[in-house]
């Protein structure tokens, strides 16, 4: 088998059993004839390896995986965070609602709260997860890797096909069906279609950024660098889920009636939108904070002492 | 002891062959697989061979030896391997004889 075959099928393989097997199992690989009986048995094998771990990640590589897996925890939980908030921002455009904020200091403190965390969290998110986009993708161009880059691919491809779907929505089919109701049933369904849409693109992008990183052997360097952005995000997720449940309780003081009323997301009822979406972020957030203590905690290099090189 | 082996599941036979193939010196990986056809009469695929081994080495069972050669890496049954594989050889001979004291005219 001819040894850029051989490295290709290799790295099926969690990145743990290469650290440890890569080398000499290549080495027989190359010795090996080329048969399609072996590729499925190597196929197989790699599945294994990934269902049933039998090499556990120790040392330098322990910590870079657990480093890893913080990181795309954080993800993660400001992604659902993420979409717990446009819920939240959608609910809040009509204009009863910015009128309370305008009117109601403590409502619009926390609003504005809310949008100061949330414009926090993303730099956050941006700042850390760059280096991480950069190592990924440099050592896929080195390998000659298309996965990778093609895994990266997906974020703004789901952004632009959210946008245009949301485009040719207002601007096409709203019109042809001559501007249906709030209420109606054909507008109600669109709303939703809306709304899958968007959740698709937030799955699909954290799904593809979290394969692209786990595919990718990234040095410990920039995992370290992120969790320190990291920490920044998980704080701002704390002040956008304060700020919201602040929100709703000023909300509440001030404005019993609106929020008494019916002007959640598809005219539920406003406190029920909020508590759901407050319910939402709290558990992005626990998530969050968990994943940075945990990161933060498995970067000490005292805890998790060098590899034997014997 | 030789239950060890039986608890790899459908790795057990290969980690049988590895055990025996071992158990007259080290070898590295492609040599084992050369030795295992000879012997065993079977051809272990580099993902089986290498699936068992790395359970093997979990378990204790086998140890990669010091090599300045990482693509060439021996391996040597351990003392806890020997015994596992003279325990399990064991209850096989005395599954073959009990079978073939069966089999026998009576």
């Amino acid at each position: 088998m001819k040894g850029e075959t051989a490295r290709r099928l290799v790295r099926l393989y969690p990145g743990v059993w290469r650290e440890r097997y890569e080398e000499e199992f290549v080495a027989m690989l190359e010795q090996s004839p080329a048969s399609v009986k072996d590729i499925l048995d190597v196929t197989l094998g790699a599945l294994d390896a990934r269902l049933r771990p039998q090499v556990v990640p120790e040392g330098r590589m322990a910590v870079v995986e657990r480093m890893r897996g913080s990181v795309l925890l954080g993800l993660w939980a400001w992604t659902f965070l993420v979409v717990a908030g446009v819920g939240f921002q959608k609910m809040t455009e009509y204009e009863d609602f910015v009128r309370a904020a305008r009117d109601n200091v403590a409502v619009g403190v926390a609003f504005y709260a809310v949008v100061v965390g949330a414009v926090l969290a993303l730099a956050a998110v941006v700042v850390g997860g760059a280096p991480i986009a950069f190592a990924a993708l440099r050592k896929a161009l080195t390998e000659g890797r298309r996965d990778v880059p093609l895994l990266f691919c997906v974020p703004p491809l789901s952004l632009v096909a959210f946008v245009g779907y949301t485009l040719v929505l207002v601007g096409v089919v709203y019109p042809a069906l001559g501007s249906p109701a709030v209420h109606d049933p054909v507008n109600v369904a669109l709303f939703l279609s809306l709304v899958v849409a968007f959740l698709l693109a937030a799955l699909a992008s954290a799904w593809a950024v979290s394969a692209a990183v786990r595919r990718s052997e990234i040095g410990g360097r920039p995992l370290r660098f992120a969790l320190y952005p990291a920490a920044v995000a998980a704080f701002a997720m704390v002040v956008v889920l304060v700020g919201t449940a602040v929100w709703g309780l000023a909300l509440r003081a001030q404005a019993p009636t609106l929020f008494a009323g019916d002007d959640g997301i598809l005219s539920t009822p406003t406190y029920a939108t909020w508590l759901t979406v407050v319910a939402v972020m709290s558990v992005s957030t626990a998530v969050a904070l968990a994943a940075t203590v945990r990161g933060l905690h498995a970067r000490r290099p005292s805890q998790h002492p060098e590899r034997s090189t014997s | 002891m030789s239950g060890e082996v039986s608890k790899l599941g459908r790795f057990s036979d290969p980690a049988l062959f590895i055990l025996i193939s071992l158990a007259d010196g080290e070898k590295h990986g492609y040599a084992m697989m050369e030795d295992i056809e000879r012997t065993c009469g079977a051809r272990l695929g580099p993902g089986t061979l290498y699936g068992a081994l790395a359970r093997l080495e979990k378990r204790g069972l086998v140890e990669p030896l010091v090599s300045e050669e990482k693509r060439r890496r021996p391996y040597r049954l351990t003392a806890a391997g020997a015994s596992a594989l003279e325990g399990r050889l064991k209850e096989l001979e005395g599954l073959a004889r009990e079978g073939l004291g069966r089999l026998a005219p009576a």
